[in-house]
């Protein structure tokens, strides 16, 4: 064991990455989860918190809800299953203390195994107990690799230096978690029929994810984010989903209840643009002052 | 349970435990713990078909039983035929039934009838090919007076059921496999040792040769029409590396496995992609297949006595049967005719016992001529796989045909490729160790021998290394379960 823990490490400091498929270490990696972990750090007794993928931290921007006059932070990270949401919960819910949670749903996260959004997290964040546990739960190669190679990191500190630009590519991080990407617009492609095919442990921790916050009295919106409509009706069983979530307090699906355009309010088939965001962040506020959802927590 | 799962890296040690610390002094305790051990392997897959493996003991052990109290011949024959007709039709049943109406309605609407047949969605029963050959083999051998039949239940369904080889191989002899149950059984540890040291080769070419190239190999080959000549080769390489890594990698584990129990299981691959010869390449690949069908099939034909014509004739029927024991689909039966073309020149001319020796036998080296032969024999080889990959007989030719196009000349284009490059290098790994344990048993048999301890376990855990850094991460079945 030591022996593979001091070749891991060696090989995943030198090795070209061709020739270690299964370390996935990227420290600040795309979605800039580094910033939003290390800005989390400080976030305390906000109005609302974000939960979900990029479909979150890239769909509901902090300024638009700050100038609505509610303080906000997004707490999503690329791909985020509910296995990722359930330890990002249980380390910062306390101290984030949000009065209102929107959790964005996208039905592709509960289809998957979630490996991608703890890998960003084991690269990201601190690795604990809850860490370990996820590590055995997706029992995968890749995810072993790069948890032990993050904890000899971690053990030698040698990351310490390390700064995320807030800039990278196309992308700016946002104070707040928010991620904006330069505005573009999709070229519209074909997509192939299909049907969503949940998994039944992602479905079991998101019941898991909803009781707890439940218990501790915090009002939950779901909310599923608008992606390109040939694709979102190229899904064959979105009621199903719709009935799913539904179940499990308020609802709100996007997809149907506004009116986008697949070039104008997206930047590619499932991400919305700048315009967009605007778009479906004021909508959303809309809805949820006039339900009351938002009464009382200004 | 798959051999390169989490489930069987708990079952093992457990059975392991359990075998020689609770049952070590009972050897009919530890048979019928084994027998109930490879059921409960087996029944991981699909408990319903336990049923099929136990009804062939229970037929295969009571005709045993008949034929020991049977002097007439023609009695013993009637019960030989009856074990013959069971076993058989069980497989031709699940394994056949299909292709033979679906091939039937075809050949009458090729004539202008219309015939109404339907298929059954029939589940194959995983391993049905191998303890059927392998019951068989004790049925036959009894007839034919090799072997005294046995009176000891649980000493012959372990034989059946032995766990290790049970899904997919070794085929394994009653004659060599079944005395082995009735023997009291000590723990040898550098047996033992050795059956680790094969399981971790075998693990090695599993996950990491054979499912790394599967990757390449299956998008290559589902996605054929849209490929250049040279991915086309190279996808043919690819799955020539990953049946190879899949299959011998299995009987690798099997074999190790079985001698952590103090069993000797046969050799069932000889570094087969070193033969110079055609010949060569049968007697060095799935072994125990081959020997099965010799002595069951060819030798009863005749083999390589009489006229030219029945030789011929029966080098073409053991390979057309090989080839259909394989799976119900022409490519088979195609791959099967194609190996007997290439056989029978060597036949005609009495080359096929030409290397019968190990290639460089204490060399390092090969000697040009024999690189030569190498590489023509592995051409050939990998010329046949493609057929026997292919979906069907028509994509087959239409990818050999891509294959010696123009386009051979231009690079080669697919998805992921520096991945590719990374596999292509673990393979150039793997036969460098396999050149230099050709003339063992197994790989890893003598390698490092009789180096010091911290040498051989560092290069122990070398493997063990690139076993996590490049194992596929899609754990998937080995291909000869579906045969």
């Amino acid at each position: 064991m030591a022996f593979y823990i001091t070749l891991l490490f060696v090989w995943g400091q030198y090795a070209p990455p061709f020739l270690k498929p299964n370390i996935a270490y990227i420290i600040g990696a795309k979605g800039h989860m580094y910033s939003r972990i290390n800005e989390v750090q400080q976030v305390q007794n906000v109005d609302i918190l974000f939960l979900g993928s990029s479909h979150a931290y890239r769909g509901f921007d902090s300024r638009i809800f700050t100038r609505a006059g509610y303080s906000s932070f997004n707490l999503g990270s690329s791909s985020q299953t509910p296995i990722q949401t359930h330890i990002l919960l249980d380390r910062y819910l306390k101290k984030i203390h949000p009065k209102l949670i929107i959790y964005e749903v996208y039905p592709e996260v509960f289809c998957i195994d979630g490996v991608e959004s703890s890998l960003d997290l084991i690269s990201n964040d601190k690795n604990d107990i809850h860490s370990a546990k996820m590590v055995l739960e997706l029992n995968h190669p890749k995810v072993y690799n790069t948890y032990l190679f993050a904890l000899v990191n971690e053990l030698f500190n040698i990351n310490e230096g390390f700064k995320e630009p807030k800039v990278k590519h196309n992308d700016t991080y946002i104070s707040g978690g928010y991620v904006e990407r330069k505005m573009s617009h999709y070229i519209k492609e074909a997509s192939k029929s299909d049907e969503w095919k949940f998994k039944k442990k992602q479905l079991t921790r998101f019941d898991i994810v909803v009781e707890g916050i439940n218990r501790k009295n915090i009002p939950i919106v779901f909310v599923n984010a608008p992606i390109v409509p040939s694709l979102y009706h190229s899904y064959s069983n979105n009621d199903e989903f719709d009935q799913l979530i539904s179940g499990k307090g308020k609802y709100l699906n996007f997809n149907n209840l506004l009116a986008l355009d697949d070039s104008l309010h997206f930047y590619d088939h499932h991400h919305l643009n700048q315009s967009g965001v605007a778009i479906f962040n004021k909508r959303l506020i809309e809805i949820l002052e006039n339900d009351g959802s938002l009464s009382g927590i200004k | 349970m798959l051999f390169n799962s989490i489930d069987f890296a708990v079952f093992l040690p457990l059975v392991f435990i359990l075998y020689w610390f609770v049952f070590k002094n009972n050897t009919n305790r530890q048979n019928l713990f084994l027998t109930l051990s490879s059921y409960v392997f087996y029944g991981w897959w699909d408990w319903r078909f336990l049923s099929l493996i136990l009804f062939s003991t229970i037929v295969d052990y009571t005709i045993g039983i008949g034929l020991l109290k049977s002097e007439k011949q023609k009695n013993r024959k009637l019960l030989l035929w009856i074990s013959i007709l069971v076993n058989l039709g069980f497989l031709g049943f699940f394994k056949y039934y299909n292709f033979f109406v679906d091939n039937f309605i075809h050949a009458f609407s090729f004539f202008g009838s219309d015939i109404k047949a339907n298929s059954l969605h029939l589940i194959l029963p995983v391993g049905i090919s191998f303890y059927t050959f392998q019951t068989l083999s004790y049925t036959i051998d009894v007839y034919r007076r090799k072997l005294e039949p046995t009176k000891n239940f649980f000493a012959f369904s372990s034989f059946v059921g032995f766990f290790p080889q049970l899904v997919a191989g070794p085929i394994e002899r009653a004659t060599h496999l079944l005395p082995q149950f009735y023997k009291k059984r000590r723990f040898n540890y550098a047996f033992a040792v050795d059956g680790m040291r094969q399981i971790l080769w075998g693990l090695f070419k599993k996950v990491v040769i054979a499912d790394n190239c599967a990757e390449f190999a299956n998008e290559i080959f589902n996605h054929s029409a849209d490929m250049n000549g040279s991915t086309l080769l190279l996808g043919a390489l690819f799955f020539t590396f990953q049946i190879y890594g899949d299959f011998s990698g299995y009987s690798d584990i099997a074999i190790g496995t079985s001698r952590l129990f103090g069993f000797d299981l046969k050799r069932n691959f000889a570094f087969p992609y070193f033969s110079r010869d055609i010949a060569e390449f049968w007697r060095r690949w799935h072994i125990s297949l081959s020997t099965w069908f010799r002595d069951y099939l060819y030798i009863p034909l005749g083999g390589s006595k009489g006229s030219m014509f029945k030789k011929v004739r029966n080098v073409f029927i053991i390979f057309l049967v090989s080839g259909f024991w394989h799976g119900a689909n022409w490519t088979f039966v195609l791959w099967g005719a194609v190996n007997a073309f290439y056989f029978v020149p060597l036949l005609l001319y009495k080359k096929n016992r030409n290397h019968i020796d190990v290639v460089a036998k204490n060399r390092i080296f090969p000697k040009l001529k024999e690189l030569g032969q190498m590489t023509l024999t592995f051409s050939l080889t990998t010329l046949a796989w493609i057929i026997f990959r292919a979906e069907n007989v028509g994509h087959a030719l239409e990818y050999i045909q891509g294959v010696f196009s123009s386009s051979v000349m231009s690079m080669p284009h697919f998805h992921n490729s520096p991945k590719a490059n990374s596999t292509i290098l673990l393979i150039v790994f793997m036969m460098w160790i396999e050149w230099i344990g050709r003339q063992d048993d197994h790989a890893l048999n003598t390698l490092l021998i009789k180096k010091k301890r911290l040498v051989r376990w560092s290069f122990y855990s070398f493997i063990v290394f690139l076993m996590g850094m490049f194992m596929a991460t899609e754990e998937s079945p080995f291909i000869y379960f579906q045969f």
